[in-house]
């Protein structure tokens, strides 16, 4: 960890916001030092430009001939020390006609420019022989018909000097504020995070036992408090997900065991006393039966752990429901032709209902639901097979599977869908299979992207419907 | 048969090892049975078998390990291995390390009679079959139509291929789990068509055996199906 990258958050930010209020700090004091400069100069601009006006009207040619200045005005005869205006005048040929005591005899701004002063007042920065710089106006005035060039000036020391302590106030002004802020924004930052300490620590306790457990939500409308939320979310899925996860396996020990007790059963019956060779037989076929259930509910319970955990997008291809469904039909067909049920497919627009799924998992689930159809439906009856396209819903199809059986006891059109569900209707007691049939088919349906239900309007037979994604014009 | 094959088992579960070595022996091959993976391999070595049952999960040793070592030496011996560890990449890894065929168990005894004949077979290939006979039933598979009594039989082409399978199966017990992946080329495990199989066969039955005495067509109960001539 360096200096530059510290490991936590709360340093981080507050460097970060101290390295932006340098920056902003810097740039506001530069403005401020330029603009402050600038309005100094100009009212010393202004100041020389009266002084200019003022002298010119204390000229005068003495009987000598020689340029004199007014002194007169000087309540007292000291006073004038106390100006600090530096003047020259000139002639237009360069001869210096007069030059003011505070000059010390130095020249002031050297030889005559090219039409110095001649439209106004020129203003410029020299540089006096002893280094000192000097704010420069020059201005042509007419007297008694000479032409003279008036050079007035102020030296700069005194506003450079005023400026430099500006400076330096700044300059020790913004890191003391740089400091204070950088404190406070961590203070600030600490008191902020502190509820996602407590957070972690909480969240670092909770295990599989306690899954009960939630975090606090300090503030529901903030950042922290959104994310309380949210992790609280994903611990009631996971503790749902978990308790479902607990149920089914005690669901699953309870449907191994009901056909291991009959195993037993049978077995220990046989055994009891001597039979002859038929009853034998048939102990031993009806515990070979046996095993292919416990068999059947191994396999279902795998191929539902695979279908939970194939991630949507692998092993997916494009086709054509109604083929899939035709294709079923055909393997059933000796089926649906022994019970004489008729199969009637209403299909307002073959073709067009590509969707993009895992084929075989797919099949599975159709095939499940046919099944259920023709198993439930009553001998001599139709098996109604329609599909159907939403307008308002162009991306998807459904399609619905309705028999003529017995049908779904109108609280049950949901819990069909549980595993090892079996109805308590009287119809269909003698007809369960592993109960996990229609648990698979509506994972897979889901894996798929669709969804799966009964009609619960329905009141004379079952009306299964699949919604499915469809992929147009693939 | 001059030399009966022999089998050599090697499966650390004794009872499953006991039924095994039982009904190999009664099909009529000289079965020897070993419980752990170096017993074993001393066995692969001294009785030099044709064909090896391979149970996967041993103590000490894993079933691959033995396996590598058996192809890695060049032993020349059929491998199927028997094994509840049963998703495609355990398939994979089996038969890409040197198995000839792989089994999940649960399995059918049937189905493992119909493999092991398979593979003993495999290396001295018949000539393709054109005709069976079993009683007065006749297959000519090369213009598929079967007779009874002179008589033939009219059959669609599913009812014509599961005769031929059970024709071809010899009188061994067929099961639902080979009917399903073999006449009706289910792969998979999970789809639900016993009762499909079940109709078919009652269809068949109705055809080829109602209209006759000699009732050629068993159920085995708990088993399959088995097409022969019924015992005296």
């Amino acid at each position: 960890m360096s200096l530059l990258r510290p490991a936590n958050l709360r340093s981080r930010l507050t460097l970060w916001y101290v390295a932006v209020l340098a920056v902003l700090l810097l740039v506001y004091a530069a403005l401020v030092f330029t603009f402050q400069y600038g309005v100094l100069t100009r009212q010393l601009a202004h100041d020389e430009v009266q002084d200019i006006v003022t002298v010119e009207g204390l000229l005068y040619f003495d009987t000598s001939g020689s340029l004199q200045l007014h002194q007169d005005y000087f309540s007292r005869p000291q006073s004038h020390v106390l100006v600090d205006r530096l003047m020259e005048v000139r002639d237009l040929d360069g001869n210096i006609l007069y030059r003011s005591a505070t000059l010390h005899d130095m020249p002031l701004g050297g030889p005559n420019r090219k039409a110095e002063g001649d439209t106004g007042f020129d203003e410029r920065v020299v540089r006096l022989q002893d280094g000192t710089h000097v704010f420069l106006v020059s201005h042509i005035h007419v007297l008694q018909g000479h032409v003279l060039l008036i050079r007035l000036g102020y030296s700069l020391k005194p506003l450079r000097i005023r400026m430099m302590q500006f400076l330096l106030l700044l300059l020790v002004a913004i890191p003391l504020a740089l400091v204070l802020a950088g404190a406070a924004g961590q203070m600030i930052a600490r008191k902020a995070l502190r509820p996602l300490d407590r957070m972690a620590i909480r969240a670092g306790s909770m295990t599989a036992n306690n899954l009960s457990d939630r975090l606090e939500v300090p503030n529901p409308n903030d950042e922290l408090g959104q994310m309380a939320k949210v992790f609280n979310h994903l611990l009631d899925r996971l503790e749902q997900a978990f308790s479902q996860l607990q149920r089914f396996t005690a669901d699953a020990a309870h449907e191994l065991r009901t056909p291991l007790a009959a195993l037993r059963t049978v077995g220990e019956v046989a055994l009891e006393r001597e039979h002859d060779e038929e009853a034998y037989r048939d102990a031993l076929g009806n515990i070979l039966e046996e095993t292919q259930r416990l068999s059947q509910t191994i396999d279902s319970l795998l191929l539902l752990a695979r279908a939970e955990t194939t991630q949507p997008g692998e092993q997916q291809t494009i086709f054509a429901v109604s083929e899939l469904t035709q294709e079923i039909l055909e393997l059933l067909s000796i089926v649906i032709e022994e019970k004489r049920v008729t199969v009637i497919e209403e299909n307002d627009r073959p073709g067009r209902a590509m969707v993009k799924a895992d084929r075989s998992l797919l099949r599975v689930a159709i095939l499940n639901v046919l099944h259920n159809a023709l198993k439930f439906s009553p001998p001599a009856s139709v098996l109604r097979i329609t599909y159907t396209y939403d307008e308002a819903q162009p991306e998807t199809m459904r399609i619905a599977f309705q028999d003529a059986g017995p049908g779904i006891a109108a609280g049950d059109t949901e819990r069909v869908f549980e595993r090892f569900f079996t109805s308590a209707s009287p119809h269909t007691a003698t007809q369960s299979g592993t109960g996990l049939g229609l648990s698979i088919t509506r994972l897979i349906v889901n894996r798929s992207g669709g969804e799966i239900y009964f009609d619960p309007q329905m009141d004379a037979g079952a009306r299964c419907v699949i919604v499915l994604p469809t992929v147009i014009g693939a | 048969m001059a030399v009966r094959p022999k089998i050599l088992v090697i499966e650390d579960d004794r009872k499953m090892s006991a039924a095994l070595v039982a009904g190999l022996e009664a099909a009529g091959y000289d079965v020897v049975a070993a419980n752990s993976a170096e017993e074993g391999f001393f066995l692969v070595h001294r009785m030099h078998p044709d064909l090896l049952l391979l149970d996967l999960t041993l103590p000490q040793r894993n079933g691959l390990d033995i396996l590598k070592q058996i192809r890695e030496e060049g032993i020349d011996v059929r491998v199927l291995i028997l094994t509840s560890h049963n998703t495609v990449e355990d398939r994979v890894a089996g038969l890409t390390t040197g198995a000839d065929d792989y089994m999940g168990k649960p399995f059918s005894f049937p189905e493992l009679m119909a493999r092991i004949d398979a593979l003993l077979r495999r290396f001295l290939p018949s000539a393709p079959v054109r005709a069976i006979q079993i009683g007065d039933l006749d297959i000519d598979t090369r213009t598929r139509v079967a007779t009874r009594h002179g008589e033939k039989l009219d059959l669609t082409q599913r009812e014509f291929d599961l005769l031929l399978y059970l024709a071809e199966n010899n009188g061994r017990t067929v099961s639902r789990e080979m009917l399903a992946r073999d006449v009706w080329r289910e792969t998979s495990r999970y789809t639900p068509i016993d009762n499909v199989i079940d109709v078919q066969v009652a269809r068949l039955r109705r055809k080829m055996d109602d209209p006759f005495t000699v009732k050629l067509l068993q159920t085995v109960r708990g088993l399959g199906f088995s097409l022969r001539e019924p015992q005296p």
